[in-house]
């Protein structure tokens, strides 16, 4: 228990070693680049190359330091200040605060996300006190058949638990505001009947304990605005998600432990598994409309950040609790997918820039929009970083009077170059992304029991170097699909707004060419440029080459199930969360496994079935929504005259929306059966 | 509403060996639209409707009838407007799970967007230069 009150000053010295460190280290750095480009003097390009070399190297320099701080906190065993904790007769007690548990969804396989609802539910229920949440599944589905799945779902669950009046189901026809307008849409109609939202993502799972331990820090912690969980990746099979989950395992803690330690409670939000303090939440974080077009302008995709950021304006503290665990998502299921969802990221973050000089923000609120926007752009820099160096060799070739023979000294392998400086700085760099994971696995070793559930220390370490080895060849390809991302915004494409792929299917060999084939040419011309100009940079540069050329088959493979269950049955990349589960994790697999009936034409359901159709009648009723009437007209006249031309999505919505029109399509169907 | 099980009086009810297999269809398409969907409930009930002398085409409006004179309604009615603890529990839980509660009663707010000043410095100088031009804030919705 600490309670001593959060104050800035706490943070000041934590702050200042952790920053400046990445400072100091990152000017030191920066000085031996200077050092090795300017052996004949230093050009322009040289400069650029400079100037890039230090922006991403403080970029690695701050996640190492982070790094550091993390492993200092895992080994100090304490936890950080300015949050109060229960005492024992506290954490026994009641809780006396209402929390609404929330999971906004879209075009989600209802299965899954009520089987998760329901597991959630019944961890809570399993505390005793359940008494001080509801749950609300807040759909902003598009297609009719999961909106009518989930009606249908939502009943079952509330007859399975005995959950009427306890779990509520809403949609909304309108997705104004997508993922944060549908937050904002329930805090406006139910928002002040609670006094803490807990939201989940469509893939979230926590665990009933940590649910209460968080809303019992709330009570405890007035000042506190959100509280976040970090949700640890768990439950997929495909050798891809699997390594998402090993590396998130063996890396994840120290990375939170870090953050946490420094950032106390300036942290960041990261738009689930957390708990905010509702009133404010209401009065202060009601998100802007950013001036202009997408992508830069209209409405913030990436809301999570601009939440906290607004929160910490409004003087309510943001903490990361790393501590609490029982907080758990799905990790997308391969390579691609997982591009997919940074595209999405990308955008919503490259968004923020817009917001880094907004008047009344917290420093640390700016560093996170910043950290955010580097999280992406550190890609295209170091691209742009590679290309450079290569065009400034080139310029000085072009430009001085050497001869071919002189100007390959002057590269890597080269007798003028200076190899030896050069790879003190490389193995700096190296041992900057590799020393945090070798902490991660060093705590993981010094746990016998833990080591034992991750397979045993031979096979940990085993799987560790396979991880670096396979994430080490994804690398270059990540840079380019990310490079593409920003660069694509920067251009002003737009993102759509889709569902998160959450199935392990495996990936179709065409769909692999199709998506890497500008990567393999890449790698065929980074081949031949080397080979051509310079050689000796052949070793230096065969990781980048070979990850580029391997593209389709490393997405092919890391996307098959039986990969990553092959390998876990030879005990590699295990997760305790695998060997032992936990009964909430359990709970979930049991019941998605269960299924639910298929909904196959969602109109065809609601008129054939008697419990879709009179559930579903029941549910416009206790929530009329406008529908479109021309597309309603349309499909009425299909309808009723009998037109064989089959409805388009609008209009079978449109449809779904009308009682009347069900209720005469359904007669008629029991009038042609009679 | 999985299925609903017929009171024990109905398997008093004659056999309809005569019936028509198209009426049999309708009355049961009518009674499926009730929740019953088990075979046996559903011919039960058929005959239950039917009667040994049945003929004719008419017999949906014969059983809605039925349903109607049998005062269904009013015994739903009845069920939802009792006192809980005059209820059997069965009933009581039964309707209770039954019955659609999407969502609670609603307590309007609003959540007001929060205007910010995207950049303070550039704000400072349009006021400086034209002190009349739109600031470069977020808009309202």
């Amino acid at each position: 228990m600490n309670a001593e009150p959060y104050s800035p000053a706490m943070a000041r010295p934590r702050r200042v070693m952790v920053l400046g460190l990445a400072a100091l280290t990152t000017g030191f750095a920066s000085v031996e680049m200077h050092r090795l480009l300017s052996a004949r003097g230093t050009t322009v390009p040289e400069l650029l190359v400079l100037a890039l070399f230090t922006l991403c190297f403080a970029w690695i320099a701050l996640s190492f330091w982070g790094g550091v701080a993390g492993f200092v906190q895992l080994v100090s065993n304490r936890r950080v200040p300015g949050l109060r904790w229960p005492t024992e007769a506290e954490a026994a007690g009641p809780l006396t605060r209402r929390t609404a548990v929330v999971m906004p969804i879209h075009n989600e396989d209802p299965a899954s996300v009520f089987a998760h609802v329901q597991a959630t539910y019944e961890s809570v229920a399993a505390t005793g006190l359940l008494e001080a949440f509801d749950f609300y599944v807040l759909s902003d589905s598009t297609r009719a058949e999961a909106w009518v799945a989930e009606e249908l779902a939502w009943s079952e669950l509330c007859r399975r638990v005995n959950g009427q009046g306890r779990i509520f189901y809403r949609r909304r026809s309108d997705n104004t505001g997508k993922k944060a307008g549908n937050l904002a849409d329930f805090c406006e109609r139910w928002g002040r009947r609670y006094d803490f939202l807990l939201v989940l993502d469509a893939d979230s799972l926590m665990a009933g304990d940590s649910v209460v331990k968080m809303a019992r820090l709330m009570e405890l912690n007035p000042g506190a605005g959100i509280l976040q969980v970090p949700p640890q990746n768990v439950g997929r099979s495909t050798l891809f998600a699997r390594l998402q989950q090993f590396a998130g395992r063996m890396y994840g803690p120290i990375v939170a432990a870090g953050a946490a330690a420094w950032q106390l409670g300036d942290s960041n939000y990261w738009g689930h598994n957390a708990i905010l303090r509702m009133a404010p939440f209401i009065e202060h974080c009601g998100l802007p409309v950013l001036p202009g077009q997408q992508p830069f302008g209209g409405h913030i995709l990436s809301h999570d950040f601009v939440e906290a950021a607004l929160m910490r304006r409004a003087g309510f503290t943001v903490w990361l609790v790393p501590e609490l665990g029982g907080s758990y998502e799905q990790p997308p299921p391969d390579l691609l997918a997982y591009a997919q969802r940074d595209r999405r990221w990308c955008q919503g973050n490259l968004q923020h820039l817009g917001l880094v000089m907004a008047g009344g923000l917290h420093p640390m609120s700016r560093m996170h929009f910043l950290m955010g926007v580097m999280s992406y752009v550190a890609s295209p820099l170091w691209l742009i970083f590679l290309v450079s160096g290569l065009f400034a060799a080139l310029h000085e070739w072009f430009f001085s009077p050497v001869t071919l023979v002189d100007f390959q000294s002057t590269l890597p392998g080269g007798d003028a170059f200076d190899t030896a400086g050069a790879l003190r700085l490389m193995a700096a760099s190296l041992a900057m992304l590799w020393i945090p994971r070798l902490m991660g696995l060093g705590l993981v070793l010094a746990d016998r029991a833990e080591a034992a559930r991750m397979g045993g220390r031979f096979k940990l370490v085993l799987s560790v170097a396979l991880e670096g080895v396979v994430s080490t060849l994804m690398a270059p390809v990540m840079m380019l699909f990310q490079s593409h991302f920003v660069f694509g915004t920067l251009l002003g494409y737009r993102v759509t707004w889709s569902s998160q792929q959450r199935e392990d299917t495996d990936l179709p060999w065409s769909e692999a060419f199709r998506r890497h084939k500008w990567h393999m040419a890449v790698g065929v011309v980074l081949a031949a440029l080397t080979v051509a100009v310079a050689p000796g940079m052949l070793a230096w540069l065969s990781p980048v080459i070979l990850g580029l050329w391997l593209a389709p088959a490393i997405s092919v493979y890391t996307a098959r199930a039986s990969l990553g269950l092959w390998a876990q049955r030879r005990g590699l990349f295990l997760i305790p969360e695998e060997v032992a589960p936990p009964a909430v994790l359990v709970r979930a697999q049991e019941l998605s496994e269960e299924g639910l009936e298929p909904v196959d034409d969602a109109l065809d359901h609601v008129l054939t079935d008697p419990r879709a159709h009179a559930l579903h009648l029941a549910l416009l009723e206790a929530h009329p929504t406008a529908g479109v009437p021309g597309a309603l007209a349309s499909a009425r006249r299909k309808l009723l005259a009998g037109a064989v031309e089959p409805l388009s999505p609008q209009e079978k919505s449109a449809v779904l929306l009308d009682a009347r029109t069900l209720s005469e399509l359904r007669g008629r169907r029991l009038g042609v059966r009679a | 509403m999985d299925s609903v099980t017929t009171h024990p009086f109905l398997s008093f009810a004659p056999e309809m060996p005569q019936a028509r297999a198209d009426t049999r269809e309708a009355l049961e398409g009518f009674f499926q639209d009730f929740g019953f969907t088990g075979r046996g409930d559903l011919e039960r009930l058929a005959s239950w409707v039917l009667g040994p002398s049945h003929v004719g085409p008419s017999l949906l409006v014969r059983g809605r009838a039925a349903f109607v004179l049998v005062g269904g309604a009013r015994w739903g009615a009845d069920v939802l407007m009792r006192e809980p603890r005059n209820l059997p529990e069965a009933w009581r839980r039964a309707v209770c799970e039954s019955v659609p509660m999407a969502a609670p009663a609603e307590v309007p707010c609003q959540m007001r967007e929060q205007v910010l000043v995207l950049n303070p410095f550039m704000e400072l100088v349009r006021r400086w230069l034209r002190p009349d031009s739109r600031a470069d804030v977020s808009p309202s919705r």
